[in-house]
């Protein structure tokens, strides 16, 4: 059950569950690969990234594990579930919906 | 949502409520190795570790806001917003200490009684049977009405037909009991105990297991050494041998017969009775034999059902079976019960009525509780504004007075226990059981009873606060601004309505309180037509096996032969007793003259058809008694005279009819003088009426006039026919005592063991205390109902004095302003009295409308006051009305107090 969300916080959300369909990672690993990935266009800001990952990890599509990290360190990782696999579908098959929406707006007003 | 899922986010919920501690480190930890992380890779980019931690940081934001969003996203803080609420409850409560102990009392004495009839309600319906898998267990009776001794028993030709064609069965036993079995042995002095034979099979079937040594085995022939043997109680054990380990094998006298004890059964084991002490083997007839005593209703039987198999199906299966026997009766009909009605059925009128009314008095502290928090949410009207005013949403409001009844009736919970710890004996010794069955006094008090009340305060707290809650957040933030108590229209007419609603309840338990407290003072001032004061009572049985023989039924009923030596034993004893020298009087009676269990009839026609004789055969209870017992009794002779030397065994029969039986069949005429003929059995000869005697009741607690005759024990035939044979087992004697009453028992317990050492006398007491006895519990149930009605009318005029206060506190100055104005102290105390009367007056006609109803409910346990009398309900509305009165008195004064200058000044 998707909590109604504004836009941003719901393209916040699809861009997180994005980036851990490539694999498991942590809070700051994901904000890094945000920022690398749109070439700097994007910026996470930590007041927004983690309670994103908090609801996220309440509506059960992404778990959280305490890890040794490289540097043998432990940071806390995040992984999505098979529920939040199904909630990227979802999210994406809305975004491009809403994206091509947009789209065809801007072309013919 | 998968079931995974679900079960994954509820755990992180409970996770975010329990180790809320654990979860704000959790996230204060990952927040800090965030910043950690950037700050290394700015260093790793050439910055210096100061610029780089400068930089990270405002990058990272304000710290404590992230750290307070990520809190909220987690479920932290609607955890912390509750508990600031039931802190802020906490100290509401102990702000207000009056409204705190008012409410909190009339909550704990409604959830006290209701959780304390809900635990025996629960015991008697759903704690499992003492035995494994007992609810399919069941007791098979027939229609049979003789012999009285074994009224709804089943023959031993039924039990065995059952026991080899039944397909619903997976098991079957039988028992007979109610007989005396003594237990002697050589030189200790005899015991009478109460007995049981048990086949082997009802042992098994019932699944219980000995404490020590052995039950009765299949192979227990009935002419081998192995079927003397005898099985003991617990208490037996302890009392008789001091609970010795070698008490199995010995061998004790039972009736004469020597039987080795082969096994103890635990202490708790009770099948229906809990005085049995010594269980024999019930031998039958094998299955081929056919006599009349296999014919006979004898034996209680209990069967345990085949899996799958209902009560339906067993009924029809076992009456088709026993419809089969003999095909010439009339098919009998069966009543099949499962065991745990047969064991727990009788508490269901006296436990309904109990539950009722602690379920009304719950409602009725509710309404209590809520109209106090109503009046009190008018006066923090103002409060509740500011929060509205600061931003507090209106569901916010809601979940903190929410909150705060859920406090309340928390707080609740402390005295509520200790009411339903009284309560519950309280409920369970109301209940009394019928004799022979075995009390109530096992319910437990256990974490299930503690559990229920935990579930009523919960659900007590939101039927009391929600009404409070949503009218308290009926407000609006320019309230805030508002001087005084300014008051929501809907708040005032709800609570008038639960004031009402709380008269109307204490009416009808008003109501029930007074019917049965009536019912019980007219039962225990009843007229008995005898002393029982100072009278001693004992009984002295024999064994009916001894006197009585089965004969081959006639025309459908049982025949009995009766040895003469049953009337000779009793003389014996009879004349020893008279010889004492401590003794006034002394009589014995078949069955104690009131209360007992089971009375054969006998009917009686007249033979002499006169013009005012009805000539109509009449039934009546039979008593056969020994000369001069209306004289030890005291009872009133009305006419003639009463059994004396005269009629002896071989006189003419007499007879003494009862006063009911005189103005039935004789009426407006003495019938001295009359004959009557008995119908019971070959042998009986025509009486001739030599008395009439003042009716004595023969139930204590049944309204009408029972008719009866009275035979002497000296003139009885040789065959009877089944109702009236079950008195040969034994007889009542009664003593007048005058000196000491301890030594005359004593005296006729040596006079008993003289007569014969193996049959002693039992249920050795007074009369009064047996009588006395049967009160008790009815006085212990009219105690617990009349503190039910009292609690509630206390709570309700509790109630209307506090909306009666707040009405005044609340008008204070148009009171003022009104006297200022030159209103008489009249017209103001009409302001305060009036509306309280209209809401007592509507409660009233409420109560009544439904107290009428249910006082019908109640109508079987009425004895001598009917359930419309009108004096009750007219008694019940003064009393409300009186009690108003007193609870509207003092906002009365306080009103009249109303200074205009001091109100003046307070503004």
């Amino acid at each position: 059950m998707p909590k109604p969300s504004d836009l941003l916080q719901g393209t916040l959300d699809l861009l997180i569950l994005k980036t851990l369909a490539r694999g498991p990672l942590h809070g700051w690993g994901i904000s890094k690969r945000i920022q690398q990935l749109s070439d700097d266009e994007l910026s996470v800001g930590q007041g927004s990234l983690y309670p994103a990952l908090y609801r996220l990890e309440n509506q059960g599509w992404i778990v959280a594990q305490w890890k040794e990290s490289e540097q043998g360190r432990s940071a806390k990782v995040y992984s999505l579930t098979r529920d939040g696999r199904q909630q990227l579908e979802r999210e994406l098959a809305t975004w491009k919906r809403l994206s091509s929406a947009v789209g065809l707006l801007l072309k013919r007003a | 949502m998968t079931l995974a899922r679900f079960l994954r986010i509820a755990r992180q919920r409970f996770t975010a409520i329990v180790r809320r501690g654990a979860v704000e480190r959790d996230i204060d930890r990952e927040l800090a190795w965030h910043l950690e992380q950037s700050i290394l890779e700015k260093i790793a980019d050439g910055a210096s570790e100061e610029d780089a931690r400068r930089e990270a940081h405002r990058e990272f934001g304000v710290l404590a806001l992230v750290t307070e969003r990520s809190r909220d996203a987690r479920g932290v803080t609607t955890i912390n917003g509750f508990v600031d609420d039931v802190r802020y409850a906490l100290r509401l409560l102990r702000r207000t200490p009056a409204f705190t102990a008012i409410a909190g009392l009339a909550l704990a004495a409604g959830i006290g009684t209701t959780a304390a009839a809900a635990a025996v309600v629960s015991f008697v319906l759903a704690r499992p049977l003492p035995f494994p898998d007992g609810d399919r267990l069941i007791t098979i009776r027939t229609d049979a009405v003789e012999p009285a001794l074994f009224a709804r028993a089943a023959s031993v030709h039924q039990y065995r037909a059952w026991q080899a064609r039944s397909a619903s069965l997976a098991a079957v036993g039988a028992s007979r009991g109610g007989s005396h079995v003594i237990a002697a042995e050589p030189g200790a002095p005899p015991l009478r105990v109460q007995g049981q034979a048990f086949t082997p099979s009802l042992f098994a079937l019932l699944g219980v297991r000995p404490e020590a040594g052995r039950l009765f085995e299949e192979d227990d022939h009935p002419f081998g050494p192995r079927a003397l043997v005898v099985v003991i109680s617990h208490r037996l054990w302890q009392r008789r041998y001091g609970g010795a380990p070698g008490t199995i094998g010995r061998r004790i006298r039972v009736d004469s017969v020597a039987r080795e004890i082969v096994g103890i059964l635990p202490a708790d084991f009770h099948l229906q009775a809990d005085n049995i002490d010594v269980w024999i083997p019930l031998i039958l007839a094998p299955a081929g034999e056919h006599g009349p005593a296999q014919d006979t209703p004898q034996l209680r039987v209990t069967a345990r059902l085949r899996p799958g198999a209902t009560l339906a199906a067993a009924r029809a299966d076992l009456e088709a079976i026993a419809a089969d026997l003999h095909p010439e009766r009339a098919a009998p009909r069966l009543d099949i019960s499962p065991l745990r009605r047969t064991l727990y059925g009788w508490t269901r009128p006296r436990l309904a009525t109990l539950g009722a009314m602690s379920t009304l008095l719950l409602a009725l502290s509710c309404a209590n509780v809520a109209a106090l928090l109503l009046a009190r949410g008018t006066l923090r009207r103002r409060e509740l504004a500011m929060r509205a005013a600061l931003g507090a949403s209106r569901r916010r409001i809601v979940r903190q007075l929410l909150t705060e009844s859920l406090v309340l009736g928390l707080a609740a919970a402390v005295p509520a226990v200790l009411v339903t710890a009284f309560g519950l004996p309280a409920v369970s010794a109301a209940l009394g059981p019928p004799p022979g069955l075995f009390r109530l006094t096992v319910v437990p008090f256990d974490v299930a009873v503690l559990a229920t009340v935990a579930a009523l305060c919960v659900l007590s707290s939101i039927a009391f606060g929600v009404v409070p809650a949503i009218a308290g957040s009926r407000v609006h933030p320019i309230d805030a601004l508002h001087g005084g108590t300014a008051r929501s229209a809907s708040g005032r007419s709800w609570r008038g309505g639960l004031v009402a609603l709380q008269i109307a309840l204490a009416d009808v338990l008003l109501v029930a309180g007074a019917l049965l407290t009536a019912s019980y003072v007219n039962v225990s001032g009843r007229e008995l037509n005898f002393e029982p004061r100072g009278l001693l009572t004992f009984s002295y049985a024999v064994r009916a096996d001894e006197f009585i023989r089965p004969m081959p039924q006639r025309q459908g009923s049982s025949v009995f032969e009766v040895s003469p030596d049953a009337a000779r034993t009793f003389e014996t004893l009879s004349d020893r007793l008279k010889q004492l020298p401590g003794s006034r009087g002394v009589a014995g009676i078949s069955f104690p003259p009131v209360n007992s269990l089971v009375l054969p009839m006998v009917t009686v026609q007249p033979l002499d058809a006169t013009r005012d004789s009805l000539g109509a055969p009449t039934a009546a209870a039979y008593f056969i008694v020994t000369p001069e017992v209306f004289a030890t009794l005291q009872t009133p002779i009305l006419h003639g005279r009463e059994f004396d030397a005269r009629d002896g065994r071989d006189a003419p029969w007499t007879i003494v009819v009862n006063e009911a039986m005189a103005r039935l069949c004789w009426p407006g005429g003495n019938p001295v003088g009359r004959r009557v003929r008995l119908d019971l059995g070959d042998g009986e000869r025509p009486r001739e009426i030599i008395g009439v005697v003042a009716t004595m009741p023969a139930r204590l607690d049944e309204p009408a006039a029972q008719p009866a005759v009275y035979t002497s024990y000296l003139q009885q035939p040789r065959y009877y026919r089944g109702p009236a044979v079950g008195m040969f087992a034994g007889m009542t004697f009664l003593m007048r005592p005058k000196g000491d009453a301890d030594v005359l028992l004593a005296a006729a317990r040596r006079a008993a063991a003289e007569v014969s050492p193996e049959r002693p006398i039992d249920e050795v007491g007074a009369v009064q205390s047996h009588l006395y006895a049967r009160l008790a519990e009815r006085r212990n149930y009219v105690t617990a109902v009349d503190t039910f009605a009292l609690l509630a009318a206390l709570l309700a005029i509790v109630g209307l004095h506090g909306v009666a206060t707040h009405v005044v506190v609340g008008r204070a100055n148009e009171f003022a302003v009104r006297r200022a104005l030159g209103a008489r102290r009249r017209e103001i105390l009409a302001l305060v009295a009036l509306p309280s009367l209209w809401l007592v007056a509507a409660g009233l006609v409420m109560g009544a409308a439904i107290a009428l109803p249910a006082a019908r409910l109640l109508a079987p346990q009425l004895w001598g006051v009917a359930p419309t009398d009108i004096p009750t309900y007219v008694g019940a509305s003064a009393t409300l009305l009186g009690a108003a009165a007193i609870g509207c008195a003092a906002p009365m004064r306080r009103a009249l107090r109303c200074d205009p200058t001091a109100r003046l000044r307070a503004e």
